[in-house]
């Protein structure tokens, strides 16, 4: 359903509250969450899908929110960085080991970090160090250099082994 | 000096691995970027850019665009000339306006500019603008920019060279004249740069009615920005105010000034409503604040009884079309490390800045010593094969020795502490140096091409603008400022003139004043300041910061504790000099009597004026300004105490290179480094592993391409080769700990040093690799397919 200016109502549920928003057809998912839903958390580093600044999950999978359009989302399930925390403000595990390890910085890429290490872990719980380099040779940080993202991941992975329950949103 | 300094028993927070203040809002997605800033009646600024490198601007008609819906404001280079002075420059007198009015010098200056009432509507309106453009044969080489026949990328100049001087120190020509062994090479540098995550933005306010203007952006140097609005626009710099938001990362490249000088006309022409511009990646890449450092060398030595003698390097800089980004302090700076770790008596800098049509270039961590040292260390390679005397001994025979600091080296700068022989032992024994070099041997017979690096650099800290004076920075001194108040209820603000950027320094200042008065980190609150209100602060920069913070803060708390002190004299009932503060308490020296506690003391000057001693302001609060004591002007031949601490390291690096394919790969990486006392080891490590991996970056990956006519071809992050996890190695480190005598903590500039260090010891690695072969690498970076071209060569 499509008005005469072009623009179409979306319905997506975002970190567990539903949202109805009308968008452009260009408009894409990064700028409805950020510019319409208020969410900027989630950050854009390049627009052109290198950076990995962006991800959020989409029903569950890691997805470029730069490159993705808002009309395609609808009637999906997104986790954002701020649906992460507790709702107290207790920090996800995720987030703690990140902390404890100095895995970041300037802090601009962390969250498509934590989303894109997120979506790996929930769904392979068992990766190793290759699989966890893989998805991380997907996320530029102009900061670290890595050393320390790469231990903050492995510790939370070891964290998330034994007690899974703790960690799904 | 030393941490001892603190009054506290045993210390907490200061020089421990301690969980930064920081984090918890950046994890949360809570901390506030610029793009997330959001003002009522907020407009969206979109920029349209030259496609030509260099061209006559014949006409531009920005009705079309200014008819459309939505949009509120178009700006041209009429405005700019109107409203505004060009940029103000170094060398003096080579800025550009924010918008071209009558030619373009390169590709991506702004020529307009829309607001407009979202980013689509803006962008959309700049495809209703038209230009007519006189294309003009740009200028590209910089050997011929430097040449008379060339076309001029500035007219009114009447030359493309921005600055050129000889400096010599010492008796360098009977140096060379005298010597066993010249060597001569000549390198080349290619164009890298910052490239934060988060690109530059700002969201601009010209308030119609007081005539003020507020900046709000990811702004590094915020009271630098806040005299540059008020030098461009021609009004007092008391009616500007700029509030840097917690940014995305700087490493000296995140640019802006135009940025803020379009949105404030664009404001102004909008009639005061604020008007964000956010740079996108490609406007960053193409025209933005992440160029540096686009050079040609020319290096000798002497060398003689295998110490070397004398060094002497010409340097062609080619900064771009201006000025604008202060690339030029990168070509001063070596001055303050020009011979590196070595005990080199004489030298000389020939100096060539150079105006070519492309994109003006502009700071990047390291500000210069990273090509310099890139240049010094592969000529003691160079001397070393002649030679034939291992590279680490070599550098070992020519270090400043220990018991020579603090040391004066030929181009003025001093040398605060070092114990270089015992940074260079750790990294040798860290690597397994003998057992590399016998793996070598073995890698050599089966004819495969592995190679170690061994490079030593000296950082320099804390930067001061004498550094910078033979490019036309006269100042000196970089004063930096911090307030510390405590309310009634005990609780301690500080108050400072920075944002967060990535280093921690919230977390250090929270560290060294839950220290100082014996309380809980989550007691210290850190607060920045506008520039209006804050005291006198620079911010990052320069491998500044941290000791610069930390001396303010500390004297801050000094200052406080003297007046606390006196109104706990009182109540005490004891002279002033028999009390002293110990973990947190005012204290009689003998221990007899009672104690108070800091917020009991400053609780009691807010809340009881009854026992207030005369002639005391009941304001718990003390303000410091540090700036760095002892630095001097420079004289003639640009020479200066410029920066305060020298950082020292070692970096081993190992690589093999698949000769099919000239891919590099490195095996190992081995740091040793002494940045004096660590006030906080992890972020000192995060410094090292950042400044590493943007030093592996410059040395085998990242360029800014130009085509020969000056056209850009890197426009996106696809082009531009950041490195990812899989391009770093996983670095074994070592720390040496030689304080500083000069710093209050015993601390040394450290953001820099890994920056410095590692491009030249990936360079040598990769020569030394080679070396059987006859050949040398002197371009940066070493692409594939640099090093499988300078393989072939070897098989012709
Ligand atoms: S912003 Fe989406 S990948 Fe860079
Ligand atoms: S922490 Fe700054 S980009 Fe990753």
């Amino acid at each position: 359903m499509s008005s005469t200016n072009g623009t179409r109502p979306v319905r997506v549920t975002v970190n567990g509250t539903v949202h109805e928003a009308t968008v452009e057809p260009r408009t894409t998912l990064s700028e409805l969450l950020r510019s319409q839903l208020g969410l900027t958390g989630t950050h854009v580093g390049c627009e052109h899908g290198v950076c990995g600044v962006c991800t959020v999950l989409i029903d569950g999978k890691a997805v470029r929110s730069c490159l993705t359009l808002a009309v395609q989302v609808d009637g999906s399930e997104i986790l954002t960085v701020e649906g992460l925390a507790a709702a107290d403000g207790t920090l996800h595990p995720l987030q703690e080991a990140f902390s404890a390890e100095h895995g970041l910085q300037c802090g601009f890429c962390t969250p498509g970090f934590l989303m894109a290490v997120y979506a790996l872990l929930t769904e392979k719980p068992d990766a190793g160090e290759d699989e966890i380099r893989e998805v991380l040779g997907g996320q530029l940080c102009r900061c670290t250099g890595y050393q320390s993202i790469l231990r903050s991941v492995m510790r939370a992975a070891a964290q998330f082994r034994e007690s899974k329950l703790e960690w799904v949103r | 000096m030393s941490l001892d300094c603190l009054p506290v028993t045993e210390r907490r927070w200061i020089g421990r691995d301690v969980v930064r203040v920081e984090d918890r809002s950046l994890l949360t997605g809570r901390t506030r970027f610029i793009d997330d800033v959001v003002l009522p009646g907020m407009l969206h600024c979109a920029i349209l850019r030259s496609p030509f490198p260099h061209a006559r601007i014949i006409q531009i008609d920005t009705s079309r665009a200014e008819a459309l819906p939505g949009v509120a404001a178009v700006v041209t280079g009429a405005d700019a000339l109107a409203w505004c002075q060009p940029a103000r420059s170094t060398p003096e007198g080579w800025g550009l306006r924010c918008l071209a009015s009558d030619t373009a010098h390169f590709v991506g200056e702004p020529i307009a500019a829309v607001a407009a009432a979202s980013r689509a509507a803006a962008e959309d309106a700049l495809e209703a603008i038209d230009v007519e453009y006189e294309p003009l044969e740009p200028v590209t080489d910089p050997f011929r920019a430097m040449s008379g026949d060339s076309p001029l990328v500035m007219e009114g100049k009447g030359t493309n060279v921005m600055f050129h001087r000889v400096f010599t120190w010492g008796e360098v020509d009977a140096a060379f004249a005298g010597a066993e062994h010249v060597f001569t090479e000549k390198f080349r540098w290619n164009r890298v740069g910052a490239n934060p995550t988060e690109t530059f933005g700002t969201v601009c306010e010209w308030d119609p009615g007081t005539l003020e203007l507020c900046v709000y952006g990811s702004i590094q140097a915020a009271s630098s920005a806040a005299l540059g609005c008020a030098g461009t626009f021609g009004i007092p710099s008391s009616k500007v105010t700029v509030k840097s938001q917690h940014h995305g990362g700087s490493f000296g490249g995140k640019g802006g000034a135009r940025g803020i000088v379009v949105a404030s006309m664009l404001s102004r022409k909008a009639g005061g409503r604020p008007v964000k511009w956010i740079e996108d990646r490609s406007e960053y890449l193409v025209a933005g604040g992440g160029q540096a450092w686009d050079r040609h060398y020319e290096a000798s030595i002497a060398v003689s009884g295998g110490r070397v003698t004398a060094l002497s390097v010409t340097l062609v800089d080619d900064l771009g079309a201006s000025g604008e980004g202060f690339g030029a302090l990168g070509a001063a700076k070596p001055l303050a490390a020009f011979t590196g770790p070595y005990e080199i008596p004489t030298a000389r800098y020939d100096l060539s800045l150079v105006a070519t049509n492309k994109t003006p270039v502009f700071p990047y961590r390291g500000m210069g010593p990273p090509p310099h040292f890139f240049v010094l260390e592969q000529m003691m390679d160079i001397a070393a094969r002649a030679l034939e005397i291992d590279p680490a001994e070599f550098r070992r025979a020519n270090f400043i020795p220990a018991d020579r600091f603090p040391y004066t080296i030929p181009s003025g700068n001093e040398y605060d502490s070092g114990n270089y022989g015992e940074v260079l032992d750790a990294a040798l024994s860290l690597a397994g140096y003998a057992e590399l070099r016998r793996e070598q041997e073995e890698a050599r017979k089966q004819g495969r091409l592995m190679g170690v690096g061994v490079v030593s650099t000296v950082e320099p800290g804390v930067f001061d603008w004498n550094a910078y004076a033979i490019v036309g920075m006269p100042q000196t001194g970089v004063p930096e400022g911090a307030t510390v108040s405590i309310d009634i209820l005990g609780s301690i603000t500080v108050r400072v003139g920075f944002s967060m950027e990535g280093q921690g320094q919230y977390t250090l200042v929270s560290q060294l004043v839950a220290d100082y008065f014996h309380v809980d980190m989550d007691a210290v609150s850190v607060v920045q300041l506008d520039t209006r209100s804050a005291p006198p602060s620079f911010g990052p920069g320069g491998s500044r910061l941290g000791v610069a913070i930390s001396a303010a803060v500390l004297g801050a708390c000094q200052r406080l504790t003297g007046t606390l002190r006196r109104v706990a004299a009182a109540l005490l009932r004891a002279p002033e000099d028999q009390i002293e503060l110990w973990d947190g308490n005012f204290v009689l020296k003998d221990r007899s009597g009672g104690a108070l506690s800091v917020a009991k003391v400053a609780a009691t000057m807010l809340a009881r004026s009854d026992l207030l001693p005369p002639g005391v302001d009941p304001l718990p609060e003390a303000t410091y300004v540090w700036t760095a004591p002892g630095r001097t002007p420079a004289d003639d031949e640009g020479r200066a105490k410029s920066y305060l601490t020298a950082a020292q390291a070692v970096h081993v690096v190992v690589v093999e290179i698949d000769p099919d394919t000239g891919v590099v790969e490195i095996l190992k990486y081995a740091v040793a480094d002494d940045c004096g006392v660590r006030l906080n080891p992890a972020t000192v490590e995060g410094q090292l592993d950042g400044s590493i991996a943007q030093g592996i970056g410059a040395a085998l990956y990242e360029e800014y391409v130009y085509d020969e006519e000056g056209q850009p071809l890197v426009a996106t992050l696809a082009d531009y080769l950041i490195p990812t996890i899989n391009e770093i190695p996983v670095t074994q480190k070592t720390a040496v700990v030689t304080p500083s005598p000069f710093t209050p903590l015993g601390a040394k500039g450290c953001g820099e040093g890994a920056i410095h260090t590692t491009p030249a010891a990936v360079m040598c690695a990769i020569n030394d690799a080679m070396a059987p072969r006859g050949v040398l690498l002197t371009e940066v970076p070493a692409s594939p397919q640099r090093v499988w071209k300078t393989i072939r060569e070897a098989n012709r």
